[in-house]
């Protein structure tokens, strides 16, 4: 370098040398580039292809969708007895909670048929109901004590919740059995968890402990003796829903039900959604390769795929019916402008 | 000593002030002796070769640094630098909020991003300053040789002191600012090379004071003990004041014995000198500081949309907020809203002002991804790269000749570049060549030289006819030549009416500069001239041609081998006697030497520009001096470069008496300038008129062209030049700014009624007069151009305006006229106009019409105008690199305008909104499914997004698809196709 530092090019160190850049695509700006150029042909074809995937792809899931059978039975309401007019006194007593409800197969469904319970407006996914847990204490046996995040269910009279928690506190307790014909259908509910919850999130040698002693019982109470990782309703229950509608899994009914069968259901009407006016329903419900019942994705691609078809459809009109010139720059609106002059 | 007082009292006033403000009450004209702080003298003492006398003043050491940090401020100026941003801050506030509990997130989501883009920024300053640290360490520890104890001692530049004499050898460069003693050159001089200051490459003579010739070895230097005062440092690298008081004598000191740092000695074994100012205060480091940033209009409008994100960001959390109020219930039993253990004061239903205050800022942590954090990084990224990579290594923008490329010198103006709608051209060397051939001249009464210009071809040509050119066989053609009238060459003037005057003129020619001849001095083919500016170069040469030839240059003496006045054939070596030389500035306009015949005779030669001469010309010969004007017109028109050219004959008396003035101005320390050019003033009259030099300065390549493709791009296109209105209409005319299917408004001072008031010489009625008649003029124009807009298909129009016309017309009371007059013409012509003119005009565009507007120009006399522009070009790779310091952009001709404005301009343009808008984009999906999601957790603001993913969403996962769009996205795929496109 040149001793001037302070101004930045020094002519004189390179003056015999040539300045000349060297060349290469890049900094030359020639790297190979494509722009559409947006012929009618072009477009015409591009939106008929989409068309053409789109709407098949939604027929095949809209068929899918309705090949599932489901069964959905709102029963918050009516499991209350008519002699009661203040549900929420009514949950909040010691009163039989024990409803019965029928269910007619309307069309055959095959095994495995999930069982759920559906909840409405109910905020699993507040962050202050997020976050009151202790991930440590349901995977450590070692970390019963550790409850920080837990409050206002960390402990009671000092000594802390082995779940603690507003999650494991307001647990689910509506429980639900079935019979056919006065036969018992028996719901399988191992496996209704993650395996990977059971394995590593939840500990197979942690024990409830202190669980729902307070003063007010948020929901269901758990086996002391079976460990958290076993307990599989908790462990369904406290991977929180993301929206405040939302289904969680029951269990599995293990046999085939068959078209106009009735299903008695016995159920216990333990859980207090009247005080927030939220729904209770049970799902009966099996699966297609697609998932659940749901219209959505079908509607979606056959929506898109049709207004796909539908401009193809008009593009082609406009073309066939008033062709102009490709490119024709008189039609640019500086052009126009001074056309107009 | 009451006088010093006198002079610092304003500024012992001043510091009174200040501390006024701790001692309450103190009255502020007080002026408390005791507690003032010495001030520093307006001049310094400097004791050569003696340290210990110069010890007390402690002037600075010659180590320099330009780093901005060093180890330990690294960290603190360098985050101090960067939180300067506000979006940089504003994340930093979120992320001290994301540590309390009512942030939703975890404090990394926020943090990570932040520390990553703070981490890129800080590496690159790191870099940058380390390579400047290296830079400063190989400088500083460069070594030179210094006088201790009758020796030359070599030393490490840092080491020097002021008032140190040291010796620098050929080829090597200044470590100071220096005080020319003594050089093993004869009579004192040296070449240096200013290349480093001012890119000039031609080079500059500088000249020892006579006293000091004999301090050249060790021993003899040594002995040196002089005592220099001088001025403080300063930014000023043309000026120089001060006196070297050695054996009782005050020995005043110009520029010419100065030798600055960073210029490098040539030409010269080697130099003794004094050091005078060190490091940091040399005048080229004092000059380095401080260049005024610009930032781009789409900058700016930047900050406006970000603004526009914040305004929304609020009004997100406003509702977030209070939905979350109105939400917080106890019948949600299952979430404990009424429990009263700590940190549940946000939802607890009782207080639901604090649930609002509370969720606000949980909100505000939650959608700070709304404000794109990397934006201001990547946009940088990616201007950088567009700027070093593309413009700069452009071959299309490469100029062969001069081994040019073209130079981004700042990268935040790249899409300016694609929005310009004004450029404001300078004429020469930026529409031209700035090649300077002699084309013509008139002597006497007589006009020589049968050329025919390009725009005399191309006025021709318009008019239908044809010029036949019969260039005689044997004319000699030379660079800076291009001469054709066998009147007079080969001595043949001598059989013309007039052989006296042409004798004159010719010596005006060959003495009257200040040219430096380099090579062989047997032979007028080998020498080369080093001169100060083309024109110079061009009319020593035409003196060589004319038998002539000026072949060395002492600083006292001139030779010069005439061909001799008697008889034909013959030559003979004359040497005269420079006395005094008054130098060419922009405010003199002209150049005058007094030199003395061999045989005593004293004679005042002068040359500059006409309107100049002519006011000092003495009263008779009136004929001449009509014919000359008639001539000057010509020339004018036919697009060249006229001059003047008088003498005058000096009594020796008269000299005598002038010239003690003139050594009295010349050793004054303050005003100096001023000074010696009211003495010139005092000697530059009754000057007798010996005739004219007409030069031609031809257009540069594809200028038309280029002009021709940037009009149609809808750019509008001003030339804003020095010349006369004759050569500024024809040069707007070769270069097709100007057509004859155009209507031409011409608001000149040249009219009989303007010149017959200025001849009564009353200077209040002349600016009455002048200023009405431009008001009434610019009223008319404005009337007809509106008149032509209202009509389908009105003509182009295209206004011509002279310097002392736009005086008046920027008043700010015709101002609106002169502006809405100017944006209806398609284009515009400004001639004789001053620097700061220019700028004016710039700026009153700029400002009025709101509209991106860019300068473009090669010479000192462009600065102005290249920043008062939003874009600055300078033509670099010709003389003078003073625009191209100024500029943001520097490219080798004029023509590349069209590639760096619709290529680079309009593709960045087009890019970087892209990016901007791709940005917006990304952030806002991002935070709105956010805001969405907000309203179905009953406002409680729980997070959507995984904290990883939302800390590296910005700054990892989306960051590259931007940078890719801001490189290489492109619209059409080359200019022509935009042009078919577009236009």
């Amino acid at each position: 370098m040149a001793t001037n530092s302070a101004g930045s090019n020094d002519p004189t160190v390179n003056r015999r040398q040539t300045k000349r850049p060297k060349y290469s695509k890049f900094t030359q700006q020639e790297l190979p580039a494509c722009k559409p150029i947006l012929t009618p042909q072009a477009v015409i074809s591009a939106f008929l292809i989409v068309t053409a995937i789109f709407i098949p792809i939604g027929v095949a899931s809209l068929i899918a969708s309705r090949d599932v059978v489901e069964i959905v039975d709102r029963y918050e309401a009516a499991c209350v007895p008519s002699n009661w007019t203040d549900k929420i006194a009514y949950i909040q007593s010691g009163a039989d909670k024990t409803c019965k409800r029928e269910l007619h197969v309307e069309k055959r469904m095959k095994s495995p048929i999930y069982v759920y319970y559906q909840l409405d407006n109910f905020y699993q996914n507040h962050r202050r109901y997020v976050k009151s847990r202790n991930d440590e204490q349901l995977r450590d046996a070692g970390k019963g004590n550790s409850t920080s995040g837990c409050d206002p269910e960390s402990n009671v009279d000092g000594v802390p919740i082995v779940p603690c928690g507003l999650i494991a506190w307001s647990m689910f307790n509506d429980t639900y059995s079935f019979s056919r014909n006065n036969n018992n259908v028996t719901v399988n509910k191992k496996g209704i968890s993650w395996k990977s919850d059971r394995d590593h999130k939840f500990g197979s040698d942690v024990f409830p402990k202190n669980f729902q002693n307070g003063t007010i019982k948020g929901g269901a109470s758990l086996n002391e003796t079976i460990p958290l990782s076993q307990q599989e309703d908790l462990i369904v229950w406290m991977r929180t829903a993301a929206l405040p509608t939302f289904r969680k899994l029951y269990g599995k009914i293990e046999v085939d039900l068959e078209k106009g069968d009735v299903i008695n259901v016995v159920l216990q009407n333990n859980y207090n959604t009247y005080s927030f006016s939220g729904k209770k329903k049970l799902v009966l419900s099996t699966t297609s390769w697609l998932g659940g019942k749901n219209d959505f994705l079908g509607i979606a691609y056959l929506s898109v795929g049709g207004l796909s078809f539908f401009l193809a459809m008009a593009f082609a009109i406009v073309y066939f019916v008033k062709p102009r010139q490709l490119g024709d720059p008189s039609y640019l609106s500086w052009n126009r402008n001074a056309a107009g002059q | 000593m009451m006088k010093g007082w006198d002079g610092i009292q304003s500024s012992v006033s001043s510091s009174s002030r200040s501390s006024s403000t701790i001692n309450n009450r103190v009255p502020s004209q007080s002026v408390r002796l005791g507690r003032v702080q010495p001030q520093a003298p307006t001049f310094r003492t400097i004791f050569c070769n003696d340290r210990e006398a110069n010890l007390p003043v402690r002037f600075k050491g010659n180590s320099i640094s330009t780093t901005k940090y060093n180890f330990f401020t690294f960290l603190p100026k360098g985050l101090f630098e960067q939180f300067r941003r506000v979006a940089n801050l504003y994340f930093l506030s979120i992320s001290i909020l994301s540590t309390t509990p009512i942030s939703p997130v975890s404090p990394i989501t926020n943090v990570l991003p932040l520390s990553l883009v703070l981490l890129v920024s800080l590496i690159k300053e790191a870099f940058e300053d380390w390579k400047r640290f290296q830079n400063d360490m190989s400088i500083n520890n460069k070594k030179v040789d210094v006088l201790q104890d009758q020796r030359w001692e070599s030393m490490s530049w840092k080491k020097l002191q002021v008032g140190d004499i040291i010796k620098v050898k050929q080829d090597g460069f200044f470590p100071a600012d220096l005080l020319f003693l003594a050089s093993t050159n004869a009579d004192g001089v040296c070449y240096i090379e200013t290349a480093n200051l001012d890119g000039e490459t031609n080079l500059k003579i500088r000249k020892a004071l006579e006293k000091t010739w004999d301090y050249l070895t060790p021993e003899k230097a040594s002995e040196f003990k002089g005592e220099i005062q001088c001025e403080q440092p300063n930014n000023s690298l043309y000026t120089f004041t001060g006196n070297l008081l050695i054996q009782k004598q005050t020995l005043p000191l110009s520029p010419n014995q100065i030798l600055l740092r960073g210029c490098s000695l040539r030409n010269t074994e080697y130099i003794v000198g004094v050091v005078l100012f060190t490091g940091q205060e040399t005048k080229v480091m004092m000059n380095s500081m401080n260049v005024p940033s610009k930032r781009s209009t789409l900058e700016r409008k930047l900050d406006k949309l970000i603004l526009a994100l914040f305004a929304t960001l609020f009004m997100m959390c406003f509702i977030g907020a209070i939905g979350s109020a109105i939400f917080v219930n106890k019948k949600y039993f299952y979430l404990h809203l009424d429990s009263s253990e700590e940190g549940s004061a946000q939802f607890n239903p009782k207080n639901r002002f604090v649930v609002f205050v509370l969720t606000m800022f949980t909100l505000i942590t939650l959608y700070s991804t709304i404000i794109p954090i990397s934006l201001y990084v990547s946009i940088e990224m990616i201007k950088f790269i567009q700027s070093t990579q593309f413009i700069n290594k452009d071959l299309g923008m490469y100029h062969n000749e001069s081994n040019t490329a073209a130079l981004a010198r700042t990268s935040n103006l790249n899409e300016e570049l694609g929005q310009v709608e004004y450029i404001f051209s300078d004429k020469t060397g930026t529409l031209t060549r700035n090649l300077m051939e002699f084309f013509k001249c008139s002597i006497g009464a007589e006009v020589y030289g049968n050329g025919v210009t390009e725009i005399e071809r191309g006025l021709a040509e318009r008019n239908g006819m044809k010029i036949e050119e019969n260039r005689s066989p044997n004319a000699v053609q030379e660079k800076g030549f291009n001469f054709d009238d066998a009147r007079l060459m080969r001595g043949a003037w001598r059989n013309e009416p007039n052989p006296d005057a042409c004798k004159e003129f010719f010596r005006c020619l060959a003495i009257c500069h200040t040219v430096l001849p380099e090579g062989d001095e047997k032979s007028p083919e080998m020498i080369k001239y080093q001169a100060a500016s083309p024109d110079e170069a061009a009319l020593v040469i035409a003196a060589k041609h004319f038998g002539f030839f000026f072949y060395r240059r002492t600083p006292t003496t001139i030779y010069v081998r005439e061909s001799h006045v008697e008889k034909m054939g013959k030559v003979q070596d004359i040497s005269y006697e420079i006395l005094n030389v008054l130098e060419f500035n922009s405010t003199r306009k002209r150049q005058s030497v007094v030199c003395r015949y061999p045989d005593g005779r004293l004679v005042l030669y002068c040359k500059g520009a006409d309107t100049v001469i002519y006011e000092r010309l003495s009263d008779s010969n009136n004929d001449i001096k009509k014919i000359t004007r008639e001539y000057l017109e010509q020339f004018g028109s036919s697009g060249l470069r006229t001059l003047c050219l008088a003498y005058r004959e000096l009594h020796p008396n008269v000299y005598e008496s002038w010239n003690e003035k003139f050594i009295q101005a010349k050793s004054s320390l303050q005003d100096r300038e001023k000074k010696l050019d009211e003495v010139a003033e005092l000697i530059e009259n009754d000057l007798i008129l010996i005739g004219s030099t007409a030069i031609e300065d031809k257009l540069q390549e594809g200028v038309p062209r280029c002009i021709e493709t940037l009009q149609r791009a809808g750019i509008k296109i001003w030339v804003l030049t020095g010349d006369k209105i004759e050569t500024a209409i024809n040069i707007a005319y070769a270069c097709s700014l100007i057509n004859n299917d155009m209507k031409q408004f011409v608001i000149s001072s040249e009219t009989d009624a303007i010149r017959e008031v200025e001849d009564r010489g009353d200077q209040v009625e002349i600016a009455r007069f002048i200023k009405d008649e431009v008001k009434r003029e610019l009223k008319k124009c404005l009337e007809e151009a509106q008149s032509y807009f209202l009509t389908v298909s009105g003509p182009k129009l295209a206004l011509v305006i002279d310097g002392k016309c736009l005086m008046y017309a920027l008043d700010p009371s015709l101002r609106v006229m002169l502006l809405n007059l100017s944006l209806n013409c398609h284009a515009v012509v400004c001639c004789r106009v001053s620097p700061l003119q220019k700028a004016q005009v710039t700026s009153m565009v700029k400002k009025g019409a709101k509209k991106i507007t860019l300068s473009i120009g090669d010479g000192a006399n462009d600065v102005s105008m290249i920043q008062a522009a939003h874009v600055g070009v300078g033509i670099s790779g010709m003389e003078g690199m003073q625009a191209v310091m100024a500029s943001d952009f520097a490219i080798a001709q004029f023509r590349y305008l069209e590639d760096l404005l619709l290529v680079h301009g309009r593709w960045s343009y087009l890019r970087i909104c892209k990016v901007v808008i791709y940005f917006f984009y990304k952030n806002l999906t991002f935070t709105l499914t956010q805001f969405w999601f907000t309203f179905q957790t009953g406002f409680s603001g729980q997070r959507f997004y995984d904290d990883w993913f939302q800390s590296l969403y910005n700054v990892i996962f989306t960051a590259l698809p931007v940078i890719i769009v801001g490189l290489f996205d492109k619209v059409a795929h080359s200019l022509q196709q935009f042009l078919i496109s577009g236009c």
